[in-house]
This record gives C-alpha cells, sequence and structure tokens, in this order.
C-alpha cells in the first residue's frame, strides 16, 4: 500500500509533494527516537505554531538532547516538520483502514471513516493552531489545485476498502466524494450536521450518499439516460453532444 | 463617504493588487489610482490597508456570483441549474487571472480572506438553489435547509477543486450533477 504524500519544504512551508512513498509510518528504522520527537513536535506546534517552534524547544519538549534531535533528523527543523505531517498523514489513514477494514456493510464503512476523520480534525490541537495563527500554510492545502492533490491522496487510499461494494472506478469517486464532505464541514462546521456524531453521520451518509452511489452506478451501466444541457456559450468551441455515461464505465 | 467613493476606492485597490499583489499595495497607490487623497480613503476604510484587501476580495466574491447568477437566468430546472452553473464557475475560476496570481504568489493574504467569505458565500449558494429544488420535489423525509447547505458545499467543493471529474465535459457535469449532487436531494428522475 502506498500514499502520496511526503513532503517539500521550501521557506519553512509544507507542502505534499508528488512522490509515493511506502504507507508506513516513517519512523523507526533510523533513530528510535523519532516517534517521540515527531509527538514532541506536535506539541510544540499546538502551543507556538511552526515559525517560533525552534530545535530547542522540540529536544526540551522530547526529552532528548540537541544532538540525538540531529541524529534523528539531519536536516533539522524542515525535515522534522516534513516527518510530522507524513507521520500524521499514516496515523489518520491507519485510523480510517481500520474503521472501513473491519466495516461489515457499505454504510458503516462510509460512516465509520467519516466520523473517524472528521473526529481527528476536529480533536487535532497542532492543526487547528495552525488554522488560527498561520493560516496560509494550512489553508494552502484546503484550496484549488492543492486541495485537488489532497482528495487524491485520501482518496486513492481509502478506494479499495470500498471497493467490496462496488467497481474500483466507482469506490474511487466515492472515496473522493466522502473526503470531500469530510473537509467542507471540517473547515467550516455546520450547526446542523455535525459528523463527529455517529447519527449525524449516518443520516448524511443514508440521505445523500447511498442514493448518489446508486445512481453512480446506474449513470455508469446506461441504465439512466443524461442528454446534459445544452451549455450555451460557456464552451465556445466544444459540442455538447448527447452522450452517456461519464467516462470509462467499468463492468 | 458616499457609495460611489466606496466603490471607487475598492476597484482602484483590484486594479493595484492584480498589478502588483497584495502585499506591496499601499494606501497610498491605492490612493493615487483612485485620484483621490489618503485621507479619503482613510476616512472610507479607517482599518487602512486590510480592511481595504477585505473589502476588495469581498467585491471580486460579489461580482462573481453576481455573473454566475445571470449565467443561470433562463434555467428551466434544477439539473440545468446546477450544470450551468458548475460549469461557467469552474472555468471562471480557472480562467481569473488575477485570483490564479495571487493564488501562486501570495495565498497566505488571499485565503484567510476568501475563507472568511465562503460561508457567506455558501449561505448565497443555498439560498438560490432551494426553491429550484422545492419546484423540482424534494425527496420523501429530508429536510430542505439541510439538503441546500449540503448542495452548497458540494458545489463549492467541485468548482474550486474537481478532483476526477473534468467539469469541461458537460457528459461529466450531468453525470456529477444527477448522482453525488441531486439524487438523494430530489425525488427520483421525472423523465427527460
Amino acid at each position: 500500500m502506498t500514499y502520496r504524500s511526503n513532503v517539500a519544504h521550501a521557506q519553512g512551508e509544507l507542502r505534499v509533494a508528488d512522490t509515493v512513498v511506502p504507507f508506513v509510518a516513517p519512523a523507526s528504522a533510523e533513530s528510535p527516537h523519532r516517534v517521540r520527537i515527531i509527538d514532541g513536535t506536535l506539541a510544540c506546534l499546538a502551543r507556538h505554531g511552526t515559525v517560533k517552534t525552534t530545535v530547542d524547544d522540540i529536544a526540551r519538549e522530547s526529552g532528548v538532547s540537541r544532538a540525538t534531535v540531529y541524529r534523528a533528523f539531519p536536516g533539522g527543523r524542515d525535515e522534522i516538520l516534513g516527518a510530522v505531517v507524513d507521520t500524521e498523514m499514516a496515523r489518520l489513514f491507519s485510523a480510517l483502514g481500520v474503521r472501513l477494514g473491519t466495516a461489515g456493510t457499505l454504510t458503516t464503512a462510509l460512516v465509520g471513516g467519516i466520523v473517524e476523520a472528521s473526529t481527528r480534525l476536529r480533536d487535532h490541537a497542532a492543526l487547528h493552531f495552525l488554522v488560527e495563527h498561520e493560516p496560509g500554510m494550512i489553508l494552502g492545502h484546503l484550496a484549488f489545485d492543492e486541495s485537488d492533490r489532497l482528495l487524491v491522496t485520501a482518496s486513492r487510499f481509502t478506494a479499495p476498502f470500498l471497493a467490496r461494494w462496488m467497481s474500483p472506478h466507482e469506490a474511487e469517486r466515492v472515496a473522493e466524494w466522502a473526503a470531500r464532505i469530510v473537509l467542507s464541514y471540517a473547515i467550516s462546521p455546520s450547526d446542523r450536521l455535525d459528523l463527529c456524531d455517529e447519527a449525524d453521520a449516518t443520516l448524511l451518509v443514508t440521505t445523500f450518499m447511498l442514493p448518489g452511489i446508486e445512481a453512480l452506478q446506474n449513470v455508469s451501466t446506461g441504465l439512466i439516460d443524461i442528454t446534459p444541457y445544452p451549455t450555451g456559450g460557456i464552451q465556445p468551441g466544444g459540442g455538447h453532444d448527447t452522450a452517456r455515461g461519464g467516462g470509462g464505465a467499468p463492468a | 463617504m458616499s457609495v460611489d467613493a466606496r466603490q471607487r476606492i475598492i476597484e482602484a485597490t483590484y486594479a493595484c493588487v492584480a498589478r502588483r499583489g497584495m502585499a506591496k499595495t499601499t494606501v497610498e497607490d491605492v490612493a493615487r489610482e483612485a485620484g483621490i487623497s489618503r485621507a479619503t480613503v482613510y476616512r472610507t476604510f479607517p482599518g487602512g490597508r486590510d480592511e481595504l484587501v477585505d473589502a476588495t476580495v469581498s467585491w471580486a466574491v460579489f461580482d462573481f456570483f453576481a455573473k454566475l447568477y445571470d449565467r443561470i437566468q433562463g434555467a428551466t430546472d434544477l439539473e440545468e441549474v446546477m450544470e450551468r452553473g458548475i460549469m461557467f464557475a469552474h472555468r471562471s475560476i480557472v480562467e481569473h487571472e488575477v485570483l490564479q496570481r495571487v493564488m501562486q504568489t501570495e495565498p497566505d493574504k488571499l485565503l484567510p480572506a476568501l475563507t472568511v467569505e465562503s460561508n457567506r458565500i455558501r449561505e448565497g449558494i443555498a439560498e438560490v438553489l432551494a426553491p429550484f429544488v422545492v419546484d423540482r420535489g424534494l425527496a420523501p423525509g429530508v429536510d430542505l435547509s439541510n439538503a441546500a447547505d449540503f448542495l452548497a458545499r458540494m458545489v463549492l467543493s467541485y468548482i474550486s477543486a474537481p478532483g476526477r471529474w473534468d467539469l469541461e465535459d458537460p457528459a461529466q457535469v450531468a453525470r456529477l450533477v444527477r448522482s453525488e449532487l441531486l439524487a438523494g436531494v430530489v425525488v427520483p428522475a421525472s423523465g427527460g
């Protein structure tokens, strides 16, 4: 299993990069202290953010020496911050894997995954500090092209679990859809639906997602005839042929 | 100050941002661009630069949605409203030179302002869609405000980050609208 992440950092800015790395918590191999340092860093970030957190702070918080920090992370602060992002992604995906892997039905898989991800985002102290005080850094991952990349990363990991109930192609779409829903409600919480709550998440899944998934399958197998409306003027050169089924419908 | 002066200052700010970005735009530049004094700018926007920039983002977003609203006029049902709206909105974002440039160079300046706007935007979209949902026929047992809010969230998500969907392709947009967007919200297909 792989997931796209890994972090390149320019001027202390975190960025989800295009490289594919093995899906393991990037720990232990080099130094037994890595996880401890990463957790120490998370505590620092939750209090001071990235700008004010120094390697000294991290060493103190982790209960190791500065030299030990540099032995574990020769690249210093930037490398540690990158490892923190990778580790937190790996932790989120492992937890999601457990929820999705043990679910007996599609509904429990979707509800479990949405509640798990929403709750972890809600309770992530470091993430909250950064959204509050260094919004540019976090929001950069949640907007436009970067958000696209995040959606692809998240759905690529979760789709195989959903493929027990649908074709791999549809599973990717549905996983991406679930990731959108989690992100939307995490970024701007609703006063109507709390997706950390099992009952609310179930309501959302059964009301909106299950019929949508059924329709995705029907449309891709041609059961529902769709004729897009003429798009008059929106696409100067583009035709609007009567089309069925979108792209690449699986058997 | 009059609405007129306010509008003139905002448009001047937009022109400055388009030329040299958000960080480098000063109250001085805006005053010069608008052909008025610094004092007048400060009288209208006592918060100075930050207030100016927020007001300009607000205005640009409003302008975008005004055009979007024009675009969906004359649409006969919910499916058509959504297809037209999504395609137009996505294309406008992709082709919006100032937005794209500022996103590339100073996302940290723009995004917090856009995020503040996004709640208002979402409510606006929900309000526009709700009557179309009612006309089309709300699915049994579904709460209208929940449905409209959900639709607005999803529309915003897709137009800013289409993911696996090709929003330039009318057939794909038609499929998206009839599955992930509307399947749970309205009563099943009324023919068509």
